[in-house]
């Protein structure tokens, strides 16, 4: 509960049974902590502490005013993280986030540190160095100096320890500082980067009494020594980049808007029917149809399916489309199955295909690869460029120039386009309009000379037509 | 009035948040969940509501839990490795009473497996991914309209019942493109978690952060940087949201948690149920394999067979009393699922006392209509 406002600091730890050893450098580090939130005057519902695992997270008790959130271990940064966000740009208020978090937990968590860092979030870690994981019986970390003796380290440590300084300002971090939990001015320092509107972090280098010093023959004035002898320089370490928060970039690019559109347009406010696919054509198609279309990476597979199923609603249809490819997407095969039915479409596979539409060698490949071919019936009708070698099927085949008349990443289309010529499923027209509509004002899809092409086309033309 | 577009199941996931008075979406790219990472993009930031990219998975869920301590409803999108890395994030949101939505868009495991290829594998490795076994509500859509109202209802109850909830898709129903009526869609009533009271001047006397009487009740929620103080942890807990071993207060907030969706779980069944008078044969399915049984029951009333199907949509908690209902006179359940094991049937089996359970299942590729229609009489 927050004290009433007469209370002298509602931060203040002093009186505090203290959940630590003794001499534990935790507990400098709360009490400052307790003096910076109490010389800021902050509204102590505006302030949040995000505790991690391991000692430094019992500090959730020891201040009772405030909101204490105690996460999974190293994730302290990354809940903070979603709070501050969620915060500044949706609450636009500027409530106070501060991380306690120690050397285990920065390691494990090392990633949200650095795109807190990157982000920039208005965000404090204290980050409570005392070498080792305390509360576990003290194993050694990745920040345990060299030659550390530690539960898990009996001979040694023969591991560098991380500099996480060095990591934050290369993260572009802008207020990073490494302090002792003995220095006097810890209170100012605190204070500074919870004011820091922007990520800060302070790394606060203390002694695990229980476990870091008998073995190591160590006492808190060789804490200074120990960093410095791997090149850990103490003081404020600055990083070049200067640059506003996250929220305010955020809210600069995208700022609130009132109007909120109703589901089904991507944007505009007007419920216009220009949004949907208003049927104009009407189709005699009475069973569900299937048709594959293959073709190269590249050549608008794809998106021309995408138009062709645009134009089967058009004309009154239900559609679907199934998209495969290469893992990577701009190289090999482009894949497309399209089913079309006067009726709702549950089964969106094709067993045995009605139509093989195929542009390019990838696609023939891939037809081939996928066992398409032994399935088709003598019904079914393939329809492929001239310079394709088609293998032997029962269905009937029609070969026409189509890449060298209308270009390779015209041919799915003229290919789509001589089937529904043949089969008249709906309109050509319809597939033409939604292919115009694509072109600009003024100019078709096709030359000429496609269209032709297309006019002649009838029953005789299949290759194995009078068979 | 038909409003016609061509949509995909991941765009009407998106939609169907944002419907529900979703604000805050944090993502990672993964196939075949992309495309809701891009829809909330597009969606969310053009109205001036955060959508942000995460370093990984476990990143954009406690975002995510972050944000819905702060009082926003959040949404994240993945597939099965990156719920793989999510579950200590869940658990943490479980525990924790902070309701988010995870969609979690199936493809063929396990580890990355195939990343381009459908698959309904990743049933129980949902269900089960917490240590103490609690009841995760999972809604598994198999429809355009089924993906936007379901994720609606997946918020609702996640709000309800302040806890992660899973919307379950698949690669087939999430990247599918197919015909949406606009015109058709149901866009229920808003639903926001108990009582988002902000404390002003005098505090009530007892009031506290998990104040529950019953264990089946959902105390009332405490954002972070309202009046009234926040004590969250991970770990168990009084009512208060203190840290404490087993006494016997925190024992009960452990049994709670559990209670309280159990208690609740008639409000968020949902089922598809297509019952025949006189039909021997009943087909459970649910998600991608819920189109090809529809299609096989089509097929087999147009041949003269008697048959009673249900697309179950709300998984767990399982809804056993409904299904038991719908299975009487019927004396062959059908399951199917494109999983190897029949993972659903595994779990609901038992209730079928009087009937012969089958299941289809294979993986690799979508169950067809006439793999389900040979076992029907």
């Amino acid at each position: 509960m927050i004290p009433p406002a007469e209370t002298a600091s509602p931060y203040s730890v002093e009186h505090c049974a203290m959940p630590f050893c003794k001499g534990c450098g935790h507990a400098h580090v709360l009490r400052h902590l307790g003096e910076a939130l109490g010389q800021l005057h902050l509204d102590p519902s505006k302030v949040c502490l995000v505790t991690d695992i391991g000692c430094i997270g019992l500090a959730d008790s020891l201040f009772p005013a405030v909101h204490t959130v105690h996460t999974t271990h190293g994730r302290s940064t990354a809940f903070a993280t979603g709070i501050e966000l969620a915060d500044a740009v949706l609450a636009d208020s500027k409530l106070k986030i501060i991380v306690l978090i120690g050397d285990g937990g920065a390691m494990i968590g090392l990633l949200h540190l650095v795109n807190a860092a990157l982000l920039n979030v208005d965000v404090t870690v204290l980050l409570c160095n005392n070498f080792l994981f305390g509360m576990t019986g003290g194993q050694n970390s990745a920040f345990s100096p060299l030659d550390f003796v530690t539960a898990t380290s009996p001979k040694g440590n023969i591991v560098p320890p991380l500099d996480i300084c060095n990591v934050m300002v290369d993260a572009h971090a802008r207020f990073v500082v490494r302090s002792l939990a003995t220095d006097k001015n810890l209170t100012s320092t605190i204070a500074q980067a919870v004011s820091f509107e922007g990520f800060s972090l302070v790394e606060i280098v203390e002694l695990c009494t229980e476990y870091g010093t008998k073995k190591n023959q160590l006492s808190g004035n060789q804490l200074r020594s120990i960093a410095e002898r791997h090149g850990q320089r103490f003081g404020e370490l600055h990083g070049t980049n200067d640059r506003p928060e996250f929220a305010s970039l955020y809210s600069g690019k995208f700022p609130p808007v009132q109007s909120v559109h109703p589901p089904g347009r991507s944007n505009g406010n007007e419920d216009s029917l220009d949004n949907f696919l208003t049927p104009t054509c009407s189709s005699s198609l009475d069973r569900k149809k299937g048709i594959i279309v293959a073709g190269s990476a590249g050549e608008r597979v794809q998106s021309t399916a995408h138009l062709f199923c645009q134009a089967a609603v058009r004309a009154a249809l239900y559609s679907t489309q199934k998209n495969d490819n290469p893992v990577t997407q701009g190289t090999g095969f482009s894949f497309s199955e399209i089913c079309i039915s006067p009726r709702e479409i549950w089964y969106t596979g094709i067993e045995r295909a009605d139509a093989v539409i195929i542009v390019s060698e990838d696609g023939l490949r891939e037809t081939s690869a996928k066992g398409i071919f032994p399935k088709l019936t003598p019904e079914a009708i393939v329809i492929a460029d001239s310079e394709l070698k088609i293998p032997e099927t029962r269905a009937r085949v029609l070969q026409l120039p189509f890449r060298s008349t209308c270009g390779a990443v015209k041919a799915a289309a003229a290919g789509l386009s001589a089937y529904l010529t043949l089969t008249d499923d709906f309109p050509v027209s319809a597939f033409h309009e939604a292919l115009n509509g694509k072109t600009g004002a003024g100019k078709t899809f096709f030359a000429e000379s496609f269209h032709l092409m297309l006019d002649s086309l009838c029953p005789a033309s299949f290759a194995n037509a009078g068979r | 009035m038909q409003k016609l577009q061509l949509r995909s199941g991941n765009q009407m996931v998106a939609e169907g948040a944002v419907a529900a008075g979703c604000r805050f979406f944090a993502g990672y790219p993964i196939t075949p969940a992309s495309g809701i990472y891009k829809g909330m993009i597009d969606l969310l930031q053009q109205r001036g509501d955060l959508a942000v990219s995460a370093p990984d998975e476990i990143s954009a869920l406690a975002y995510c839990v972050g944000a819905s301590m702060r009082g926003f409803k959040p949404m994240t999108a993945t597939s099965g490795p990156g719920w793989a890395l999510m579950t200590e994030t869940v658990q943490y949101a479980l525990m924790t009473e902070t309701p988010v939505v995870i969609a979690l868009v199936q493809r063929l495991g396990p580890s990355t497996g195939g990343a381009t290829q459908g698959a309904q594998g990743d049933l129980l490795f949902v269900e089960y991914c917490t240590s103490g076994g609690y009841t995760i509500p999972v809604f598994c859509p198999s429809t355009l309209r089924e993906c936007y109202e379901l994720t609606h209802r997946a918020f609702s109850c996640a709000e309800e019942l302040r806890t992660p909830v899973v919307l379950l898709l698949d690669k087939e129903v999430g990247m599918t493109v197919a015909r949406i009526d606009y015109g058709d869609l149901q866009t229920p009533a808003l639903v926001n978690r108990p009582a988002n009271v902000e404390y002003r001047g005098s505090l009530p006397g007892k009031q506290r952060m998990y104040e529950f009487a019953d264990r089946s009740e959902v105390p009332a929620f405490v954002p972070v940087g309202g009046r009234m103080k926040v004590t969250a942890t991970g770990s168990a807990h009084n009512k208060s949201g203190e840290l404490k071993k087993n006494d016997d207060e925190t024992l009960d907030v452990l049994y709670h948690l559990e209670s309280k969706i159990t208690a609740h779980a008639d409000k968020f069944k949902v089922l598809g149920i297509d019952r025949e008078e006189g039909a021997a044969t009943l087909i459970l399915s649910y998600g991608i394999t819920a189109r090809a049984m529809r299609e096989s029951v089509y097929l087999a009333r147009a041949g003269g067979k008697k048959v009673s199907a249900i697309n179950v949509q709300s998984l767990f908690p399982v809804p056993y009393r409904e299904l038991t209902a719908a299975a009487e006179g019927a004396s062959r359940i059908i399951v199917a699922e494109e999983n190897m094991q029949g993972q659903y049937r595994q779990v609901i089996e038992h209730v079928f006392r009087a009937q012969e359970v089958l299941g289809v299942n294979k993986i690799g590729s979508m169950i067809t209509p006439e793999e389900i229609s040979r076992l029907i009489i």
